[in-house]
């Protein structure tokens, strides 16, 4: 048997509202996608998390009335907050995306960033923690490459980090 | 079955293989058969709430009709409550940190982070530890007393009867039961109850929401028998109809929410209040039935002992109520001329948290919801129609639903909301009242299948969306939202047990919604879909539909052979991308030399000279020929594509060679002149979908042509379609689903010719520079010309 230090979490975590997962509350889910951009050759990175959540994630961070739809502060916010919770390491050099920015469509929001150009097949090494400090349930989905050719890692709560080959 | 030799993929093999066999209680065409049954159980119970102990204790008596051909040497009974046991199956199967848990947040350590508990983890620890959970059953007797054998298996109780209950036979007996309800936040659960401690009242106040409070008799089906399935927490309900007399003693300030009417209206609410409810079945807008300051008073007040509340519900699955002091209550009448229930009393109760969110918008999501939902199916089949706020996100049950969504309270002590809360709450209340048609009517089994009601309601909520407000940005679930998991190689196929699946958001809920409007809006078309949908509401309306009785009927109402798409979207994990890969065009040759040969002549003459010979005369080197005039004959005056009497004569021959009705298509199709052309496509998601294709033409015109999933039935993977246009009208330009209809995951290989699509990123740059926010408005506005040399 190891012994494993067990401590609290520093954040309170806001209830969770574990009921029917009717698409129109938390879902508890966040899947981005990283890609080569074959013209330019950048690395693309592209977060979706569904609105609720992110409003709720930042009302839990403190926000006294976070408004995702309404206020572009709200949503850079969140932005940052995503950033700090999607580690991305290329070719054993953590990684530091410049941000590109953030749109609502389809009841998600959208956080884009981008890293300079790489080549398919460059080791990566990846860990999307966006949400776990704030939902036991929630699972994200990374989705390296584009089209048909798409390989997912999923992440929860604890995870550590994954390896894989970069892809366009 | 099979393919053992070459790589042919049957993508339309009929799905009757795969789907159980027509029976006399569900027949070939999805509808129920001329042997349909299903049991009947009927409750009558009594149940106090001590609100200080937050405790229930409740006695029924329980009469159940066994309709099935089939003698009952027992009976099964769901016992909910008893997940919350500590030693639960639930419990025991709890993986820490891992996926899909049910509970508040920890994390599994690494070499490099300790293993955490959250504050709301030990919260819920010490709650299981200090509270006793689960149902303590006192008894369980005949109608006269006699103790009957029961044998309790975690969330389920077996009891068996004196003697088999033979069919169309009906027995009664009596349960006791006493229970400690959860706190909700605490426990994460489907019910339970919210402190509010800030409350004027000393000690404070609570909600409680009272679901899966009884025990509730296992179904017995004509396809599973008993449907023993112990309850692990995310795979919801499958219940049985019947009558509910149903007696609830709260303390006196309380005001209850349930399923069903109010009995005893004289004994429970004030005369003002009972006008009120009364004249709210004619408002044309909610009108409150206790006003804020009733609620405020109750809500800083005490109980003068209890009050008994009197529910009555017939026909309903299921029984669940709210009790607090702290409800304000509103009501409108939803008129259906015709209908059982020409009158709704569409419903909702709320505290002060609720605010103005709830007052403008609860109830008229509510309205909103009967009046689209039964366009698509059947006029609202109950009294009541009801949204509760409390501490659950959103819950379904048979006249009333619970829903989360509130205001935020500002340190001036104003109550705000975002347009987020705004919408989430329209959307939950749309979609909890939604299930009140589908699966607490149409009845489907969500423990196995909860993409069978939630898929199906998911649709319809995003259809009601689109009609409250085109312009909210609703989760809508169309297909284009769901490429990224479609694409991932980390999902599981629609029919999977609801139990078993990773991402059941996506899995039973976006994909089948997004398969629906596909279905409804591209494939089979508006008015047979809704025909058909309408027909699966109407069939298995108060019954006890299953998967195939849905694809059967589907198919069959819609007159559309649908196997093809079951078998993709539901038993698949394929994904759509078809790609135009290239175009051909074709000529009719007239055979005649005279028009042929020239034409052939002007071909050759449009290519582009051999870079050599183009070089040759930069450089200025000499031409034999050009220089030794003497010595040229015919074939320097002439070339490869000058007509020759022979030539002459061949096309004679060939034109007499022909039959009468081959000289008929032959002089025509020379005459029409027409633009033929072949377009490749390969399938590169999986997925056999219909190739829709935005033509534009030379002259500017544009045409957008349908062609169904059926051409992929021979070769899967890759086709070829020949296009015919007539003379005038050649292709400039091929777009495969030019209006992202179908969830295409590459829309790059759409293209013909091909086009860079840019990518998300790329696109929000474009659109970012076009933001107003970096245009100078304020000049624009003043009329302002920019300075260009600055």
């Amino acid at each position: 048997m190891i012994a494993r230090r067990a401590v609290l979490a520093g954040a309170a975590a806001l209830a969770a509202v574990l009921a029917a997962p009717a698409l129109a509350h938390q879902q508890k889910r966040a899947i981005s996608t990283v890609a080569i951009n074959p013209r330019s050759g950048a690395i693309e990175i592209m977060h979706q998390v569904p609105v609720h959540d992110a409003e709720h994630a930042l009302r839990v961070q403190g926000a006294q009335s976070p408004d995702i739809i309404g206020s572009a502060e709200s949503r850079e916010a969140f932005a940052r907050y995503v950033a700090q919770r999607f580690v991305l390491a290329v070719d054993g050099v953590v990684a530091v995306p410049a941000y590109v920015g953030s749109e609502i469509t389809g009841g998600s929001l959208w956080v884009y960033q981008e890293l300079p150009a790489a080549r398919a097949g460059t080791p990566i090494r990846i860990n999307s923690q966006i949400l776990t400090d704030v939902w036991a349930l929630q699972e994200n989905r990374v989705n390296i490459g584009s089209g048909a050719g798409v390989t997912t890692l999923i992440f929860t709560a604890g995870d550590a980090a994954q390896d894989m080959l970069l892809a366009s | 079955m099979q393919q053992t030799k070459g790589s042919f993929e049957d993508k339309f093999r009929q799905l009757d293989e795969v789907l159980p066999d027509p029976s006399t209680t569900r027949n070939a065409s999805g509808a129920p058969g001329h042997e349909y049954w299903q049991q009947k159980v009927d409750y009558k119970i009594t149940a106090t709430l001590d609100e200080t102990k937050r405790r229930l204790t409740a006695k029924a008596t329980i009469r159940y009709t066994n309709n099935s051909p089939d003698a009952l040497p027992w009976l099964w009974l769901q016992l909910d409550q008893n997940i919350f046991k500590r030693d639960s199956m639930a419990e025991l199967t709890d993986a820490f940190g891992g996926p899909g848990r049910r509970g508040p947040k920890v994390s599994l350590g690494s070499a490099s982070e300790p293993t955490k508990l959250s504050m709301d983890e030990l919260r819920r620890q010490q709650a299981m530890a200090d509270n006793e959970y689960g149902y303590d059953i006192s008894a369980v007797t005949l109608m006269d007393g006699a103790a009957l054998p029961h044998t309790i298996v975690g969330t389920l109780m077996r009891v068996d009867l004196p003697a088999p209950l033979a069919p169309g036979e009906t027995t009664e007996f009596a349960i006791e039961w006493a229970f400690n309800i959860v706190e909700e936040d605490a426990i994460n659960a489907r019910s339970g109850y919210e402190h509010f401690p800030d409350d004027p009242r000393k000690g404070g106040n609570d909600i409680f929401l009272l679901a899966q409070w009884f025990p509730r008799m296992v179904v017995y089906s004509d396809y599973e028998g008993w449907h023993n399935k112990e309850f692990l927490g995310r795979g919801e309900f499958t219940l049985e109809f019947g009558d509910y007399e149903v007696d609830l003693t709260v303390p006196s300030d309380h005001i209850i929410a349930a399923t069903g009417t109010i009995q005893n209206p004289d004994a429970v609410l004030t005369a003002a209040q009972r006008q009120r409810l009364e004249t709210a079945k004619d408002a044309a807008a909610p009108m409150f039935i206790v006003t804020p300051q009733e609620a405020a008073a109750a809500e800083a007040g005490n109980p003068k002992g209890t009050k008994t509340w009197k529910f009555a519900a017939t026909n309903v699955r299921d029984f669940a109520w709210a009790s607090s002091r702290k409800f304000m209550w509103d009501a409108q009448g939803v008129k259906q001329p015709g209908a059982e229930n020409e009158t709704v009393l569409a419903m909702s109760f709320w505290p002060k948290e609720g605010g103005d969110l709830w007052k403008k918008y609860s109830t008229a999501a509510v309205v909103h919801t009967l009046k689209v939902y039964s366009r698509f199916s059947f006029d609202y089949p109950y009294p009541t129609a009801q949204s509760v706020n409390g501490p659950v996100g959103g819950m379904e049950y048979p006249m009333i639903t619970f829903n989360g969504p509130r205001t935020t309270l500002n340190k001036d002590g104003t109550r705000t909301y975002s347009l987020a809360e705004k919408m989430f709450l329209v959307g939950v209340v749309i979609h909890e009242i939604g299930h009140i048609y589908f699966p607490m009517t149409v009845n489907s089994d969500e423990r196995q299948w909860t993409w069978m009601d939630e898929g199906l309601n998911s649709f319809l909520d995003s259809v009601a969306g689109f009609e409250w407000d085109p312009n909210m940005p609703w989760t809508r679930s169309v297909p284009r939202d769901l490429v990224s998991y479609m694409v991932s190689n980390q999902q599981e196929p629609i029919m999977t047990q609801s139990d078993s699946v990773t991402n059941l958001g996506s899995n039973a809920y976006g994909k089948p919604s997004a398969a629906y409007h596909l279905l409804r809006d591209t494939i089979i078309g508006r008015e047979r879909f809704d025909f058909a949908l309408k027909e699966y509401a109407r069939r298995w309306k108060f019954k006890r539909p299953t998967p195939a009785d849905f694809f059967r009927t589907m198919e069959e109402a819609s007159g559309t052979d649908l196997d093809w798409f079951w078998r993709g979207w539901f038993y698949s994990t394929d994904h759509v991308d078809i790609s135009l890969d290239s175009i051909y065009r074709l000529k009719v040759d007239t055979k005649d030399p005279d028009i042929d040969l020239p034409r052939r002549r002007a071909e050759k003459e449009a290519e582009p000279d051999l870079v050599g010979i183009g070089l040759n005369k930069a450089q200025g080197l000499p031409i034999w020929v050009l220089e030794n005039p003497g010595v040229r004959d015919f074939y320097d005056t002439n070339d490869q594509f000058t007509v020759t009497p022979k030539d002459r004569k061949g096309y004679t021959s060939f034109l007499e060679g022909l039959d009468p009705w081959e000289r008929q298509v032959f002089d025509r199709a020379v005459k029409e002149d027409a633009n033929y052309y072949v377009l490749n496509f390969s399938n590169k998601g999986g997925l056999v979908m219909p190739v829709i294709l935005g033509l534009t033409f030379k002259d500017g015109s544009t045409q957008k042509m349908n062609i169904p999933a059926e051409i992929w039935r021979r070769n899967a993977r890759d086709v070829a379609k020949l296009l015919v246009f007539p003379k005038g009208k050649e292709l400039v330009q091929v777009v495969v689903d030019p209006d992202w209809e179908t969830g295409d995951a590459d829309l790059e290989n759409n293209h013909y010719p091909r086009r860079i699509i840019p990518s998300r990123i790329e696109a929000f740059k474009d659109e970012a520079s076009m933001d107003r926010v970096s245009r100078d408005l304020m000049g624009e506005a003043a009329g302002a010309e920019p300075d260009k040399r600055k």
